[in-house]
């Protein structure tokens, strides 16, 4: 098997603080509107009538989870295959990487990439996305939003060996189906998890100062 | 939205040469047999230059959704997955064969069967640059964009203008010729006529196609995955009047004027009327086409977090 560096996310310990959201934010010095790792809660479930005292409402199956994510660094990497310019390759580690020298900002991999990872500089007019913290791993450290979790919840590693330990999960909503790219990640779902196109939730976007 | 804009330029305008080029060749090929080459060559020619600067254009506007414009020639390297690469080393071979076929045919240089397989040659070249173009929006992650009706409708565009914009082209090159030579204009006349009367045929049996295919586009979407109904929704929702627009323009364009043109174009003496006609139904055309090409791009909801 050929190497393929790949994130665990372990979303039954997410508590959706986003601190690895910030970890990268900082690290890259990521303009306003850029994010490379996000954080997403979805939820659902509703609210039924007490069947005694119908004023009353109780709530019926409703459940939240966060979900961390970066670019996937894909198996099968969409972006790489629809960039007209070459600018975007998959190192022999498995990282995809962007080569900004190369982009000329045509943001084609923007509509390829289902997990909107690629995102576009207005500033510096290329494309940008998480690079694993290249820098860090060449120093042999963590990437930084995996040193930030307080929770533990993040974690990387090669692909092989997390399914060994973890699974096989790579979907979970509100990803998309793996089948669109093969993802190089491993997933412990949280309980209330629902596979990816099963969804009965949605993503809920709170407000944030 | 300016980026938006870009594409719809490019992709009209792209696909507007490539379908007059087609127009072009396929008429000059008949009246050629039945007028001869010198009287084929009177009626068409002068719209390669039309031809030419539209493609110009298009290719020109295709660069200003680029956040590096100036890189823009490393955009073929990827030929080798990338749809983006073949649509635009597809379009820059038919620029230059088209602008070759052009060169040659004006001064008349080289025989006549040499220049007419570089003239078919840049013409199956624009066959492939729209299915190209149609291709690049195929992605897995675009629902909306990723079935049959995306090459379907591109080709439809590229032909309904083509035949519109060649219409129109035909009537200003008789009224030119009028103009400088009243003497050669009978013949001409007469094959303006039948040319005319052809292309409201073909012009009405593409917007059929047309009024077809998009009702059974959007009952496909509406059915489709979630991305799928959401693309619905925008063009039943905030899109629809664009839509209910674009439909109107199109068939009083290629219906309406389509049906006069032909009726026009039965007996000689109207070609004033005629003319009015053909560039009605160009203008009400191609701001159908440009209208719908802003819904195509502006009711797309993606696979993406």
């Amino acid at each position: 098997m050929a190497k393929q560096l790949a994130f665990y996310f372990d979303a039954s310990a997410c508590t959706g603080c986003k601190a690895c959201a910030m970890a990268c934010k900082d690290k890259n010095n990521l303009p306003v509107g850029i994010n490379w790792r996000k954080v997403f809660d979805y939820g659902g479930g509703g609210w039924i009538q007490h069947p005694a005292h119908p004023e009353f409402m109780i709530p019926n199956n409703v459940f939240v989870y966060s979900t961390s994510t970066a670019c996937m660094h894909c198996e099968k990497p969409l972006c790489a295959e629809a960039c007209p310019a070459k600018a975007i390759f998959k190192r022999d580690d498995g990282v995809v990487l962007i080569d900004k020298d190369l982009c000329i900002g045509c943001r084609y991999c923007e509509w390829a990439c289902p997990y909107g990872a690629p995102q576009f500089n207005e500033e510096l007019g290329v494309m940008t996305k998480c690079d694993f913290c290249q820098d860090y791993l060449a120093q042999g450290q963590n990437p930084a939003c995996v040193d930030q979790c307080p929770q533990r919840a993040l974690g990387f590693g090669e692909l092989d060996e997390l399914r060994q330990m973890y699974g096989n999960i790579n979907a979970i909503e509100p990803l998309p189906s793996s089948d669109i790219s093969h993802p190089a990640i491993v997933i412990t779902p949280h309980k209330h998890s629902q596979p990816s196109g099963q969804g009965t939730g949605r993503i809920i976007k709170l407000p944030e100062v | 939205m300016l980026r938006e804009l870009a594409l719809i330029a490019f992709t009209i305008l792209a696909q507007m040469s490539v379908g007059a080029f087609l127009v072009l060749g396929v008429v000059k090929f008949f009246v050629a047999r039945k007028a001869g080459q010198e009287e084929a060559d009177r009626m068409g020619d002068r719209s390669l230059i039309a031809i030419i600067i539209v493609l110009g254009l298009g290719m020109l506007a295709s660069l200003w959704h680029l956040g590096n414009p100036l890189s823009a020639p490393r955009a073929v390297t990827n030929f080798a997955t990338s749809w983006l690469s073949r649509e635009i080393l597809a379009g820059v071979v038919f620029a230059v064969l088209g602008l070759l076929y052009a060169v040659l045919q004006w001064f008349k240089l080289g025989p006549i069967i040499l220049r007419n397989i570089i003239g078919w040659l840049a013409g199956l070249v624009g066959i492939v640059l729209v299915l190209c173009m149609a291709m690049v929006y195929m992605l897995p992650t675009q629902p909306a964009w990723n079935n049959l009706a995306t090459p379907i409708s591109f080709f439809t565009t590229t032909l309904l203008l083509g035949v519109l914009a060649m219409g129109a082209a035909y009537v200003a090159n008789y009224a030119y010729l009028k103009k400088k030579n009243p003497g050669c204009a009978d013949q001409q006349c007469e094959l303006l006529r039948n040319v005319l009367r052809w292309i409201a045929v073909v012009a009405v049996i593409l917007l059929g196609i047309e009024f077809v295919l998009i009702p059974v586009y959007l009952v496909s979407l509406a059915t489709g995955s979630p991305q799928a109904v959401e693309s619905a929704k925008l063009i039943a929702g905030p899109l629809g009047l664009t839509f209910l627009f674009r439909m109107i323009l199109a068939f009083l364009g290629a219906g309406v004027f389509g049906f006069f043109l032909y009726q026009n174009a039965q007996s000689a003496g109207r070609e004033k009327v005629l003319s009015y006609m053909a560039y009605a139904a160009f203008i009400l055309v191609f701001v159908a086409e440009v209208l719908g090409r802003f819904i195509f791009y502006s009711s797309q909801v993606g696979i993406t977090l």
